[in-house]
């Protein structure tokens, strides 16, 4: 069940990083967000940015260029 | 983990400008303390108003090579990487240090500075606060 669907299409590094971590500050344990990125480098970067903020990755799928990650705000 | 990167800037060009915002912002994101040291030339990165230059470009193409960066920039999502920097100080856990000394040297005074830049102080001050910091970087 999402809470937050952030859309940072067309965005490249820091900004899906930033704006997710701007999203998961404002957001209360338990709560879903979704960041959808067609930034190459967001593959990496949000599964790093969550190795430091403790947040839980819980899905990852692809569609061409299109990448949606689905975090559980701990 | 990565708990603190200190930084010494010495330059004042565009790039070094923006490697500070990307680092600066990503760094704290990541709750890193991002402290940065300006010194010489880097000073002119923290004067109101001072829009920097792209150096890695022939003289006469530097104006035009920071608008089409700029541009690009912009495109890519990124807001005004003064403001995004400005809310990482105020909000984050970015430092901006600026050297006393050089300061001197250079004849400029705090004033010039950005409202959000410390206060400058000294070399011992800037390796107080990095005797606990991971890694120690010159830009």
């Amino acid at each position: 069940m999402v809470s937050i669907t952030l859309d940072a299409l067309g965005k490249k590094c820091p900004m899906p990083v930033l704006l997710a971590k701007k999203e998961l500050k404002k957001m209360n344990s338990g709560e879903v967000l979704e960041v959808i990125s067609d930034d190459s480098g967001s593959l990496k970067d949000i599964p790093s940015l969550l190795s430091k903020t403790g947040d839980e990755l819980l899905d990852t799928t692809q569609d061409g260029e299109v990448i949606t990650f689905t975090i559980k705000k701990i | 983990m990565v708990k603190k990167i200190n930084y010494i800037v010495k330059d004042k060009s565009f790039e070094k400008f923006m490697m500070m915002v990307i680092l600066g912002t990503t760094g704290d994101a990541m709750d890193i303390e991002m402290n940065f040291f300006f010194t010489f030339w880097g000073l002119e990165l923290l004067k109101k108003g001072k829009k920097p230059k792209v150096q890695g470009m022939p003289t006469p193409m530097k104006g035009m090579a920071t608008r089409m960066f700029t541009k690009r920039l912009k495109e890519y999502g990124m807001d005004d990487p003064l403001a995004m920097l400005k809310e990482a100080v105020t909000e984050g856990k970015v430092r901006l240090i600026p050297c006393s000394m050089t300061m001197d040297l250079m004849r400029i005074k705090r004033e010039e500075l950005l409202d959000f830049v410390e206060e400058p102080v000294g070399a011992a001050t800037f390796f107080e606060i990095s005797a606990d910091a991971d890694a120690i970087i010159s830009l």
